[in-house]
């Protein structure tokens, strides 16, 4: 199947997302819940595209769950998507206690965007943190929700350990019923740290590698 | 990646199991501080365990062996590398003199990679001048490769892992892959969560159990009446390919008489299966249009092991399920390169590639090319070796990363025969049960210090870099077994582990394309065509065989060579654990021993109950050569008359407990029968209820 991204035509597998046929056409479209390993989830809006129809209608979609359509004409740098997926970047970031480190996929995404800092202030997730497993550690004030723990622990492992709990500003991941790593049925494979954004979930050995190095990473993004 | 919080990341492939991840090594200060998988890896893609992911600060242990130690007076001492390289050239040359060079035997390791396990058995063949080289598949997959070779043609899987995800169903049998291979049980788990009929054949109950359509618990050593029962159903039930029968195979017509004889009820006799589960696995197989079949050491560590691997064969031909997507023969190896270290001709009667040593072409070709003459005489298997050193016989071994004190069966008689011997190498990076009868011990490199090449369980050589340095003075096995090869008075002429590659190369048919550069990030699985075409899939158009056609064996059921009695009234079965890592040599250097760390005797609870054993009380487990204490584990999991537990922990010992009956063909030991009783280790005095006492 044919479709155009950003002016170059791509040929598509029939089933394959616009932001399939956006990587492939060679357009860098910023993702934050996309994880290849996993079926796309659609949840944090970073990867809003402009699509404009055959029948005509233009509109913003989330590229990682729309499929591909004969003919869709899709612009990885529309106005208007643009516009909304730094916006949704700014309130993650509102809600963190501190800038993304340096080398997160958050820091990188916050980079391709352009955005500097957040429009809102308000409240800030207080630190709390967990590292009563030999190698997983939680910070769980850094979690902003994107699910992808969840997903790589029932998608890839296969172990289904981690759970998304609490709604709104409280919304968070937990392993079992809230308790730890150790005492769910994790199996320590470490897919949730591998695939985490923002080190919500990361190893305690690089914790500490992560406090010798926070000087650098303090200034950005 | 350019990530700040490192100095350099390195692209190498795993160390532990035979899945063979390919991993991302992050380094600072020439330690690895995290490792992470790499994304296009073919048989992790992105993904790892927890061995793989986190079980590496064993590489920076105090307890790392940094300088070579050489026995004197009794005691082990630090010595330079000099004085360890002479003494073994004075021992070894004197007792080569004295009693001829096949009084001497060395062990390749299947943790190193092909280029030092080649390097190994140069060094036997050549320096030395014996064939009594070995490594590990003895105890593991060797019933496996004998049996691939008798029926199909090729030591290997005839496919690869993502066969997994174009099968409709899967066998898997004597193999606990989320523990024992985690990606690839992951992998298989996600499979079945998406539609894959799975049939699993255990005598515990395996985690992937609970995602199979049926799961068949023989007793143990009855696995193979169970294949016979499964083909007989698919036989009876008209599930068989003729066509592929015709045109492919020989030998069917005894397996079809042979068949007859095992209806259901009477392998129900047998086993304990149920008929009717049994018949149903063979419809769910049969009834596939591409299905696998996975194994491990369930089906090879038996006193019939490699017929039964025979009889996997035999079913897959009849049902015409073999070389295609989806349709493969698939044996979980074991360790990291135990595919790869007997590829190199570490084996007592192969070269590499499985050519006899007794070939007088394929000798020539050797003795050319190393310049030396070479022995014909088939050399001694690993048990063969213990045994006449405790004869006397055999006067020296260079045991390289391998401890046999802790692994090997009969551990009573394997340091018997370590003490017999009067002069022992010990190659390692840790001291371990093995080391404590070394008379020299040579310091050595992990995976993660090393160049080279692994094999896994595809078939697949893959590229291992190094990381980090040997600690110390520490070298790297290829320039430790070239410096001995000199002492010895034959020169290794390699100056890199790409040389090495070369010379297998050179002298290699199926590895006749392999370069490094050629292998890059992906690998290529062998045969490797000099134009460096390799073969995901083998046999699509004939088999390795003469005429190219696949041999059906048909080979009767037979009793194991232990069973329960009155005295000896369950049946042990040993196997791995996800924690930890066979000998336990790195993983028990790891934060994995917080995970776990004991071991514990799984019983089930109507055993239990009857022998008055509770729920982690002490047990004492005895078999007719051995005697062990452990804790019990009280679960549903293992069937009523068997207990499981693995051989991680030096303190448990569990080798001490299996005897030394194995495998006709392969002399693979029978570490999954073993007969034992079980009761309660007396409990203090002070603990026992007193009955009305004396009078104070």
């Amino acid at each position: 199947m044919r479709v155009t991204v950003d002016g170059s035509a791509v040929v598509v597998e029939p089933g394959a997302s616009v932001l399939e046929a956006a990587r492939a056409a060679g357009a860098a479209v910023p993702t934050l819940c996309f994880d290849e390993r996993m079926a796309p989830f659609g949840a944090c809006r970073v990867c809003l595209v402009g699509v404009h129809g055959p029948d005509g209608a233009d509109t913003v979609v989330a590229s990682c769950t729309t499929p591909c359509r004969e003919g869709m004409v899709v612009d990885t740098h529309d106005p208007g998507a643009r516009r909304v997926a730094r916006a949704v970047v700014e309130l993650v970031l509102s809600e963190l206690p501190a800038a993304p480190a340096r080398h997160t996929e958050l820091a990188a995404v916050v980079r391709d965007l352009g955005v500097d800092g957040s429009r809102w202030s308000g409240a800030v997730h207080a630190e709390r943190r967990d590292t009563r497993h030999p190698y997983l550690a939680f910070q769980h004030e850094l979690c902003i929700s994107c699910g992808r723990c969840v997903r790589a622990c029932d998608e890839i492992q296969g172990a289904f350990a981690l759970t998304a709990v609490g709604r709104g500003f409280d919304a968070n991941v937990a392993a079992g019923i809230d308790a730890g790593f150790r005492d769910s049925a994790c199996v320590s494979c470490g897919a949730c740290a591998d695939t985490c954004p923002t080190d919500a979930i990361t190893e305690l050995s690089l914790l500490a590698i992560a406090g010798a190095t926070e000087d650098d990473s303090a200034s950005s993004p | 990646m350019n990530d700040e919080r490192f100095d350099t990341t390195v692209s190498t492939t795993c160390g532990y199991c035979g899945v063979g991840c390919r991993l991302e090594a992050h380094t600072r200060s020439d330690r690895v501080v995290s490792i992470s998988p790499a994304a296009d890896g073919p048989a992790n893609r992105g993904h790892t365990c927890l061995k793989g992911r986190f079980a590496h600060q064993f590489s920076r242990s105090r307890e790392r062996l940094t300088t070579p130690l050489i026995r004197e007076g009794g005691e082990l001492r630090a010595a330079s590398w000099d004085e360890a390289l002479q003494r073994i050239a004075t021992e070894l040359g004197g007792i080569r003199a004295a009693h001829g060079a096949d009084a001497i035997a060395g062990l390749a390791s299947s943790r190193a990679t092909n280029e030092d396990c080649w390097a190994m058995q140069r060094l036997m063949r050549a320096a030395i001048g014996t064939n009594n080289i070995d490594n590990c598949s003895r105890v593991c997959h060797s019933p496996t490769s004998y049996a691939l070779r008798a029926s199909l043609g090729y030591s290997g899987a005839t496919g690869s892992f993502d066969d997994i995800e174009a099968a409709d169903a899967a066998i898997i049998i004597g193999a606990n892959p989320t523990e024992g291979h985690p990606v690839v049980g992951a992998r298989i788990k996600q499979a079945a969560l998406r539609g894959l009929q799975l049939v699993t054949i255990d005598p515990r109950r395996i985690e992937l159990a609970d995602h199979a359509v049926v799961h068949l618990s023989p007793r143990p050593g009855t696995n193979a009446a169970i294949m016979l029962g499964l083909a007989h159903v698919a036989h009876r039930d008209g599930l068989i390919d003729r066509a592929f029968i015709d045109a492919r195979t020989e030998g069917f017509g005894a397996y079809e008489e042979l068949l007859a004889l095992y209806d259901p009820a009477v392998v129900q006799e047998i086993s304990g299966v149920p008929a009717a589960d049994l018949e149903r696995a063979a419809h769910v197989y049969g009834e596939a249009g591409e299905a696998c079949v996975l194994w491990g050491l369930g089906v090879t560590e038996h006193k019939y092991g490699s017929e039964v691997a025979q009889l996997i064969c035999s079913l897959a031909l009849m049902t015409g399920k073999i070389g295609r997507p989806g349709s493969a023969l698939l044996p979980l190896r074991g360790q990291n390169n135990v595919q790869g270290s007997s590829d190199m001709g570490a084996l007592p009667d192969t070269y590499s590639g499985y050519r006899r040593v007794d070939d007088e072409e394929v000798a020539q070709a050797f003795e050319a090319r190393w310049g030396v003459a070479l022995s014909r005489r088939p050399g001694l298997k690993i048990p063969q070796m213990f045994d006449a050193a405790v004869a006397g016989t055999l006067k020296a071994m260079y045991i390289f990363g391998e401890d046999v004190a802790q692994t090997d069966p009969n551990t009573t008689h394997v340091v018997h025969a370590l003490e017999s011997l009067d002069f022992l190498i010990c190659q390692d990076i840790f001291e371990t049960e093995t080391t404590r009868y070394a008379d020299v011990i040579l310091p050595a490199s992990a995976f993660l210090e090393k160049t080279g090449t692994f094999t896994n369980a595809e078939r697949r050589i893959q590229l291992v870099e190094a990381a980090i340095t040997p600690p110390g003075d520490a070298h790297t096995d290829l320039e430790i077994l070239r410096d001995v090869s000199r002492a010895l008075g034959h020169e290794l002429d390699f100056e890199s582990p790409q040389d090495v590659m070369r010379e297998i190369a050179a002298l290699t048919p199926e590895f006749a394309g392999v370069t490094y550069e050629r292998l890059g990030r992906s690998g290529l699985q062998w045969p490797v065509q000099a134009d460096g075409t390799d073969a995901p899939i083998l046999y699509e158009h004939e088999f390795h065989r003469p005429g190219g056609r696949a041999h059906i064996a048909a080979l009767p059921y037979k009793e194991p060579g232990d069973a329960a009695d009155e005295d000896f009234p369950l049946v042990l079965v040993t196997g791995r654990r996800l924690q930890h890592y066979n000998a336990g040599t790195m993983t028990r250097r790891t934060a994995n021993l917080e995970l776990m760390d004991h071991d514990w005797l799984e019983i089930h609870p109507d055993d239990a109950a009857r022998l008055w054993i509770g729920d982690g009380d002490l047990v004492s487990v005895r078999s007719r050569v051995g005697r062990i204490e452990v804790e019990a584990r009280v679960t549903e999991r293992i069937e009523p008359g068997h207990v499981f537990t693995a051989f991680h922990f030096p303190e448990v010992r569990t080798n001490l407990l299996v005897g030394s009956s194995a495998d006709v063909n392969t002399s693979c030991p029978e570490y999954k029968v073993v007969a034992v009783d079980v009761r309660p280790v007396a409990e203090e005095p002070s603990r026992t209820p007193a009955l009305a006492g004396p009078a104070a």
